[in-house]
């Protein structure tokens, strides 16, 4: 394959999938001129592995994968303390429903239709564990299936799902608490992390 | 979980109910189960609240995300970069 060639593959495979690396560097980093050295690092990484990936196959998750390992070995030590440990994804469900059914008691329950949501999903994703936010971002937001997220992860799939749902509970904390900090409920306390455990 | 008679959903209480709610949404439950499960939300008003509020919570976070537009200058600088390990095209 020539030169011209191969980089005509590499536009149309790999350089095309720009915008879904964007957004996934930016969930990752929160910090958009990190995030863009996180894709040109991504990119240049892809290109001088560019033989070695397989034609047909999912460019996204790739680069999701090389852009995932750019940001923990810059982030290595962040990315170690939090503890994955005792996750259980049932008890995720119940809990997000535990306390969804406080919020609704304190009155803030159709907070969703209360608050300016994009934002505060934005907000409330930056609060939440790297290792938590991956698995919405490739699932929820990517629409990648549990066992697509597992590969990028480098996880097995029960770890994404159990991820996953922390995360989801996580994200629903986070916009109770924005609820009450922005005087959407007066005196109200928002579901504490652990609540209904 | 299973029923004997397969046209008649199995009956569940709320904490089973509860406990899949994120596999009933992401549709990874067997049929059984997801019969069970949409079976209980539809006669539980109290879940129903659950489910309905974690569904359109899901649905809204990608609509919070939104994709990183043609990134222009972005994609220049990658470009530029790339030239310097050999890339062709401009």
């Amino acid at each position: 394959m020539t030169d011209t060639i191969r980089d005509a593959a590499f536009d149309a495979v790999v350089l095309a999938a720009l915008p879904h690396v964007v957004r996934f560097a930016r969930s990752l980093a929160h910090d958009d001129a990190l995030a863009d050295d996180l894709v040109q690092e991504t990119y240049l990484r892809a290109y001088r592995s560019w033989d070695t990936f397989t034609p047909g196959a999912d460019a996204r998750r790739w680069l999701f994968t090389i852009c995932r390992n750019v940001f923990l070995r810059l982030r290595e030590r962040d990315a170690r303390v939090v503890d994955t440990s005792g996750d259980d994804a049932e008890l995720e469900s119940l809990a997000a429903a535990v306390e969804h059914g406080q919020a609704l008691r304190s009155g803030y329950g159709d907070l969703l239709d209360r608050i300016d949501v994009a934002p505060a999903i934005r907000a409330a994703l930056a609060q939440v564990p790297e290792v938590y936010r991956s698995a919405v971002i490739l699932v929820d937001v990517e629409g990648n299936s549990y066992e697509a997220a597992a590969e990028v992860l480098g996880v097995p799939v029960g770890t994404v799902r159990s991820r996953l749902f922390r995360a989801r509970r996580l994200l629903q904390q986070s916009l109770f608490t924005h609820a009450v900090d922005a005087g959407i409920v007066r005196g109200a306390t928002p579901p504490g992390p652990g609540a209904g455990r | 979980m299973s029923s004997a008679d397969t046209d008649v959903p199995a009956l569940i209480d709320c904490e089973t109910a509860v406990r899949a709610l994120y596999d009933f949404l992401d549709g990874r439950l067997s049929d059984a189960t997801t019969d069970a499960v949409q079976h209980h939300v539809e006669t539980c008003r109290n879940c129903a609240s659950h489910f309905v509020f974690a569904r359109r919570l899901l649905d809204l976070v990608p609509a919070a995300l939104p994709l990183g537009g043609e990134a222009g200058q972005l994609r220049m600088r990658i470009v530029e970069a790339l030239k310097a390990d050999g890339y062709s095209r401009s």
